[in-house]
């Protein structure tokens, strides 16, 4: 992947008609690429899966 | 359990008017001091974070584009705290739409640690925490999204619950990220915790995640505890700050905690921030586009972050949100009933130290608070906050334990076994009933 640029971060802001302040746009793009992390268990997830699997397990989890 | 005298409504009123212009913990106070009803809370003198709304009277949320704002609708919450019975002297300070780890608020000027107001509350339940801590009352409701009610528990020195996520109702709530809200009680100890939360908790059809896990009781029993808790040792002696590591692992030899690896904290830490930056984000769309000088600066620049979270990245973060919580509780949890590890790293920081005169430290340093509570949202379960310790400087140090979902009982159970066997909870500032 592409690291954020600030031109891409006031792009991405003002499609969606926010405002940004002058200079932040770096700041920000700095800020989500440390957001953006490795990880393996999410990268090994069944094609099935979806964000409602979460009620799954939360009640396998329980204690019984 | 508190003292009934030390608490009457007139004791508390005095205690604020003392305290308030030292800490700055209450947004108004004595709007709701009589309530006629019966309960098992009756005539117990509260006070709530200025987001549960209450219909006919104004929740500023922390916030200028909210300021007088009156709510149409009572917080299903503060329903339930009136039938039992419970008081509420008013409502309490808190970071500008629940949206900072620290007690900072440009708009309504600082919250300050009783303890030492150079030094911060925790937020976002800034005054939730400082009013408990200096007695101005029993106990009051705070939320929690990444920390907001264990951060300020732990920065003050009292007792707090982040619910397991439907466990508590959150409608007449403000929203902040919805997949993540939560709330729970702040009070001096597990006991006065576990009061409130009997009455708040279980199913409310007004809040669509709402669980309808059946509510157990939390109150003590006389059966022996057989709890086993697991701790990362060796973690908590490399990343946190020595006296902080020190206090928890001597909680952690009181419990005869057995060793685990520690969860991967930082990795479900950056999840949460993606799932409530991008929540945040469409929550408060509209206000960014037409009152955007209307947030502080350091609101402004957490929500600006959530518009460059694309869909799908926030969808495959939530995605594996059940997966991570299976592999915590078959993991750090397999052999055990809780896990116990410090509520923040670091010592509690001053207020200069993390705010606008910060400098460059002061990022890692709000990452530092925050960073063994956002993983506890991302995955959903309850946890426990409690006093375990004080530094070199008289401020406190957390423990905090972390269990299944729906938990709580576990965990109110053995803080009031470590209660029982300390004294950190009875702890005050000076001028503070114990």
């Amino acid at each position: 992947m592409r690291p954020w640029s600030s031109e891409a971060v006031e792009t991405v802001l003002a499609a969606q008609g926010i405002r940004l302040a002058p200079g932040r746009a770096a700041k920000l793009a700095a800020g989500l690429e440390a957001a953006i992390v490795a990880d393996a268990l999410r990268d090994a997830l069944p094609f099935e899966s979806d964000p409602s699997g979460y009620a799954l397990a939360v009640e396998r989890c329980k204690r019984k | 359990m508190s003292d009934p005298e030390a608490y009457s409504v007139e004791a508390c009123l005095a205690r604020i008017e003392r305290w308030q212009p030292r800490i700055n913990a209450f947004v108004s106070v004595g709007e709701n001091p009589l309530n006629p009803a019966k309960g098992p809370l009756a005539g117990l003198p509260l006070a709530h974070k200025d987001m549960f709304y209450r219909a006919g009277q104004v929740s500023n949320c922390g916030s200028k584009i909210r300021k007088g704002w009156v709510a149409a609708e009572t917080a299903t919450v503060l329903e339930r705290l009136d039938a039992a019975g419970a008081l509420q002297l008013g409502t309490l300070s808190m970071a500008e739409f629940a949206y900072g780890p620290t007690g900072h608020n440009e708009h309504w000027g600082d919250c300050r640690n009783p303890w030492n107001p150079d030094y911060i509350t925790g937020g976002s339940s800034s005054g939730s925490g400082a009013a408990v801590a200096a007695g101005l009352v029993v106990a009051a409701l705070g939320s929690d999204t990444g920390g907001s009610v264990r951060i300020p528990a732990a920065a003050c020195g009292v007792t707090g619950v982040k619910t397991t996520w439907g466990r508590v109702s959150r409608a007449g709530a403000m929203p902040l990220s919805h997949s993540l809200d939560t709330v729970g009680p702040l009070a001096r100890s597990a006991e006065d915790c576990a009061r409130i939360l009997q009455v708040i908790a279980g199913f409310d059809p007004k809040d669509p995640i709402s669980s309808r896990e059946p509510v157990g009781s939390y109150a003590a029993t006389k059966k022996s505890l057989d709890l086993k808790i697991s701790v990362s040792t060796s973690w908590i002696e490399r990343n946190a700050d020595p006296e902080v590591a020190a206090a928890v692992l001597a909680a952690a030899k009181f419990f005869r905690a057995a060793e685990v690896e520690a969860p991967d904290f930082d990795t479900l830490s950056a999840h949460c921030v993606t799932v409530m930056g991008a929540e945040a984000a469409a929550q408060h769309a509209r206000w960014m586009r037409e009152r955007l000088d209307d947030y502080s600066s350091a609101v402004r620049v957490r929500l600006e972050a959530g518009y460059a979270v694309p869909a799908a990245a926030y969808l495959e973060v939530l995605r594996a949100r059940g997966a991570w919580l299976e592999s915590f509780c078959a993991g750090a949890l397999a052999g055990a009933d809780l896990y116990l590890l410090p509520a923040m790293t670091c010592r509690v920081p001053t207020r200069e130290q993390t705010g606008p005169k910060g400098g460059a430290a002061m990022p890692g340093l709000l990452g530092e608070v925050t960073r063994l509570t956002r993983w506890v949202n991302y995955l959903g379960v309850p946890a426990l906050v409690l006093p375990c310790g004080f530094d070199s400087r008289g401020l406190p140090i957390g423990l905090q334990l972390v269990a299944r979902p729906f938990a709580e009982s576990t965990l109110l159970a053995a803080g009031r076994a470590f209660q029982r066997a300390t004294d950190w909870h009875q702890r005050a500032p000076a001028d503070a009933p114990s």
